[in-house]
């Protein structure tokens, strides 16, 4: 093994390894088990995820703030190349490992009562096998093996997506969902190809590290120069782009964000971990990795696909009816902060709101499923033709399902950023740095945080008015069918305690002590950059306080429209209701215009393949056809012509002679004196 | 006189011989035959081999021309009227190939003899001068006699078993068929 | 003056005699009495050359033994030609090519 790092701890590793192999090897015993033992897999997988849970912490607890842990072994060789597999452990990656773990540990318990015991099998071999693919992702330490599990990971969501494949809209769903990923993985893969090209070495640490290749390498005079070789400058421009394809894919930015909302056909605790807090994260987390290698210009463009990707995505939000869509196109619009945060440079943020982004997502969703999960029991109970996740059904839950409504709150408010939960730490975090960063820019710089300011308002609309919709006002399912008994309550105990657990993670004492503060975070801390000023900027004060008294104001808005029914801000029918209602067009424009021209360009090179390569085929057969009877030709009459020739011949020659067998004995006795004879005479002329 | 003696009975058995080969009459054919042998005898005669000229007279002529008279002859009518006809003439191109082969064996052997020169043998010579000539005066059957029953006996003794089993043969042969 | 070779012309002559009986006659009793006419013809031939052995008396004897062989082959030749005409009711040697090809 080679060691590269400031300190050789084995037990750590190894600690790491079982930590990201364990759900491997329950995704195996889930596949092996029969079908009968449902329950089983799900207790199997969920105590597995908490022992790698443990180890995970355990890990977190040696590498956090003590440097670098990097092992590696020589895997294969191409002629002068050698690429080595291994294992690196900084920040980042501890980090990542113990949220993983930590998330999947109540989605596993929510699991093992959301989804039926039939199914159970089935569902954990999928959710062990993304986790292990996730765990692995974020400690291997090579492009290559990165790029694997990005892949892996990818395809355990689609397994996930369409997971009830008897729906058509699962399996279109899924589809959508591999297919948009697969974009991002060209992406990926060309970037992964270009930086080996230039940089000979697949190595993270070699390149990305603080004193890596990439760091190092600089643009001069058109030309990308590193001290492994040098190439044109729109290289360096090719790679960014591809690696910005992979993120915008896997982190659902614009233009690549339209499979997350239909990636909702999944069960929720698959939206809640997958699509939610994790997977989705992993583009995030791929910037942090490869942070270095982005210049200026690039860091721009980040930021801008983030911001607007974080403004589209709210407005769509506002005028859905759909529960968990409102929730997925919330989970694009934080992305795309945490994207704009990378973006100007506040990487520490970032990933702080990514964790706190995880835990009260994660929250919500669990909640949604909670509140579908009962409405779909009642739609059953009843035999009622409704749409079990349509917030127009819903309202005045509050009383009948208190532990989810506190929940819900509290995770709303995290999402919001309204003071003492951590979602207030990270976003204003996010909000006073991008206010920083436009500082000193030229003008039409501020209008990133502006913008993102404005997109905060309207988060707080779009999440008020859920609340609203859900929990306060009347039971309009009750309103539809009155003389029913509509039974709704707030479930077992396996759904209340991860709520419980993911609520306590949403409020500030996780993370920080000061619950103003964001930069007394250890999280923050953990990431900060070393030339990080303390911020003492005017935005530390102003920007929490607006921002919070602006969310407040919003929600009280929200309140009046919805409760008190006042009148709705824009009707129906108004341009801007249909713009966001119909995601601005975008899905349907894919559909129309791009997906279509694929299918024609299919169509047309089938055409082509049937008529003009096949037709080729068929020139030839004919060619060879008449070519082989031309050869039976010659051979039956000229070779075969030639033999009967000879033959009769033959046949001419021993007839001829067998008329001389005539049976007459006088005759024979003839010719024997003949012949006798003329040996005499023979001999007497001699 | 022996000259005379020699050409008279030559011509009458080389004539009785062409009458032979011209006849189609079985019979005329057969007796000709006898004329023939009887003037080989008398040739036999003039050459100092008086026994074998009796020997052929008694066993050929009265015994094989006589066996074949008797065999045709009393084999019944109808078999005398079949081999009674004859269609052929005397002269016809079927017979041609044959006479040209006949004629050209005798051109042949002719040709062969008179270039021989029988006389001047080596062991012909020999013999005249040993004195192992035959003359008139001492030719008698009793050197015959004492070779046949010294140095000849075994084939002498062998060939009365020949008969012995052509006797047999030809008796078996010619058996009458039980009706089956 | 009788030399050796006027037998010799004899015994030619009638040689190719019983040749031309042989091959020409369409009766197999004629056929026989030419094969005899050969044998004859031989016999002649062993009896001149026979003077001139008075010790031995080679060609004699060897004239002897060859009549009766004549006669024993001839009696045999009959019986076989009565078989003929038992089984083909001709003895046309002509007819008789039941092993033509």
């Amino acid at each position: 093994m080679i060691a590269a790092t400031s300190h050789i701890d084995s037990p750590t590793v190894t600690y790491a390894l079982a930590a990201v192999g364990l759900p491997l090897l329950a995704a195996i015993i889930n596949l092996l088990l029969p079908q009968r033992l449902g329950k089983l897999a799900g207790w199997i997988s969920t105590g597995i995820i908490l022992l790698s849970a443990v180890l995970a912490a355990i890990v977190f607890g040696r590498v956090w703030n003590h440097g670098q842990l990097h092992m590696q072994q020589l895997w294969f060789t191409i002629g002068n190349t050698a690429v080595n597999a291994g294992i690196l452990l900084n920040n980042l990656s501890v980090f990542m490992l113990l949220l993983v773990t930590v998330i999947a540990l109540p989605v596993h318990l929510y699991s093992t009562a959301y989804i039926k015991p039939e199914e159970q099998n089935r569902y954990y071999t999928y959710l062990s096998f993304f986790c292990f693919s996730m765990l692995a992702l974020v400690v291997v330490d090579s492009m290559i093996m990165l790029y694997a599990f990005w892949e892996l990971v990818g395809f355990s969501s689609y397994l996930l997506i369409g997971f009830w494949f008897t729906r058509d809209s699962a399996v279109q769903a899924n589809k959508k969902a591999f297919i948009m990923n697969r974009i991002g993985d060209i992406g990926l893969l060309s970037a992964i190809i270009i930086l080996f090209a230039q940089y000979h070495t697949f190595d993270l640490v070699q390149l990305f590290g603080p004193n890596g290749l990439v760091f190092k390498s600089v643009i001069q005079n058109g030309m990308w120069i590193a001290s492994t070789g040098q190439m044109p400058q729109v290289w360096q421009y090719v790679a960014f782009a591809g690696i910005f394809l992979a993120v915008a894919a896997k982190s659902a930015q614009f233009p690549l964000h339209t499979w997350l909302p239909d990636a909702m056909e999944g069960p929720t605790s698959v939206s809640a971990l997958i699509h939610a807090a994790t997977m989705v994260a992993a583009g995030v987390f791929l910037l942090g990795r490869v942070y270095s290698m982005f210049n200026q210009a690039e860091l721009n463009v980040l930021a801008i696909v983030g911001c607007f990707t974080a403004f589209l995505a709210a407005t769509i939000a506002l005028t859905q009816n759909d529960l968990k869509r409102i929730l997925a196109y919330s989970t694009i619009s934080q992305l795309g902060y945490m994207i704009m945060a990378m973006g100007i440079n506040a990487y520490a943020s970032s990933l702080f709101h990514l964790a706190t982004h995880a835990f009260f997502k994660c929250l919500l969703f669990l909640c949604a499923g909670v509140i579908i999960h009962e409405i779909h029991h009642v739609k059953e109970e009843h035999q009622l033709n409704i749409d079990p996740q349509d917030i127009n059904n819903m309202g005045g839950l509050r009383k009948k399902m208190p532990i989810t409504f506190v929940a819900t709150l509290i995770g709303c408010l995290a999402l919001v950023g309204l003071p003492f939960t951590s979602g207030y730490l990270s976003k204003d975090g996010i909000l006073i740095q991008a206010f920083e960063w436009a500082e000193g820019k030229p003008a039409w710089y501020k209008i990133i945080p502006v913008s993102i300011f404005i997109t905060s308002g309207v988060t707080a609309f779009y999440v008020a008015r859920l609340i609203f919709k859900v929990f306060f006002g009347e039971f309009k399912l009750k309103a539809m069918f009155p003389n029913l008994n509509l039974h709704i309550s707030d479930g077992s105990w396996s759904f209340r305690i991860p709520l419980i657990f993911l609520s306590l993670c949403s409020l500030f004492p996780l993370f920080s002590f000061n619950p103003f503060s964001y930069e007394h975070a250890w999280l923050f801390n953990g990431f900060k950059p070393e030339n990080y000023l303390d911020g003492e900027s005017i935005y530390h004060l102003i920007i929490p306080v607006s921002i919070s008294v602006l969310s407040l104001l919003i929600a009280f808005w929200a309140f009046a429209v919805y409760i008190r029914q006042r009148k709705l801000v824009l009707s129906e029918s108004n341009l801007l209701f249909k713009l966001s209602y119909n995601q601005w067009y975008i899905d349907a424009f894919y559909k129309n215009v791009i997906v279509k021209a694929v299918l024609l360009l299919s169509k047309a090179l089938y055409w082509f393949d049937r008529t003009i390569i096949d037709g080729l085929i068929q020139v030839l057969q004919q060619l060879t056809l008449f070519l082989s009877g031309l050869a039976a030709w010659a051979d039956r009459y000229l070779v075969d012509g030639f033999l009967n020739l000879i033959t009769l011949l033959v046949k001419g020659i021993g007839n001829f002679f067998r008329g001389f067998q005539s049976g007459r004995v006088q005759y024979y006795l003839f010719s024997m004196l003949a012949a006798v004879l003329a040996v005499f005479i023979i001999k007497l002329l001699i | 006189m022996i000259t005379i003696m020699f050409y008279f009975m030559a011509a009458i058995a080389l004539g009785s011989a062409l009458y032979v080969a011209g006849s189609t009459n079985l019979v005329r054919s057969v007796f000709m035959f006898f004329i023939t042998l009887f003037a080989l005898a008398g040739l036999y005669v003039l050459s100092l081999a008086d026994f074998v000229a009796v020997t052929q007279v008694v066993v050929y002529v009265g015994g094989i021309l006589v066996l074949i008279l008797f065999a045709f002859m009393l084999s019944g009518r109808e078999n005398l009227e079949g081999v009674k006809q004859q269609k052929n003439r005397l002269l016809s191109v079927s017979k041609l190939p044959a006479i040209v082969l006949a004629v050209a064996f005798f051109i042949v052997l002719t040709n062969i003899f008179l270039k021989a020169r029988a006389g001047n043998v080596d062991w012909i010579k020999q013999s005249v001068v040993k004195q192992n000539v035959m003359t008139p005066q001492n030719a008698s059957i009793n050197g015959l006699g004492v070779n046949l029953m010294t140095n000849y006996l075994l084939p002498f003794e062998a060939i009365s078993i020949l008969l012995l089993m052509a006797l047999i043969g030809a008796a078996h042969l010619s058996r009458k068929e039980e009706a089956a | 003056m009788i030399t050796l070779t006027h037998y010799l012309l004899v015994s030619a002559a009638l040689f190719s005699i019983g040749i031309y009986v042989v091959l020409s006659k369409q009766n197999a009793i004629q056929v026989l009495i030419g094969i005899e006419m050969m044998l004859n013809a031989a016999i002649l031939n062993l009896v001149a050359f026979g003077k001139f052995d008075k010790i031995n008396n080679a060609g004699q004897t060897f004239a002897l033994f060859a009549i009766v062989l004549a006669a024993a082959s001839t009696a045999v030749a009959l019986a076989i030609i009565l078989n003929v005409y038992r089984r083909h009711q001709t003895i046309d040697p002509g007819k008789i090519n039941q092993l033509k090809d």
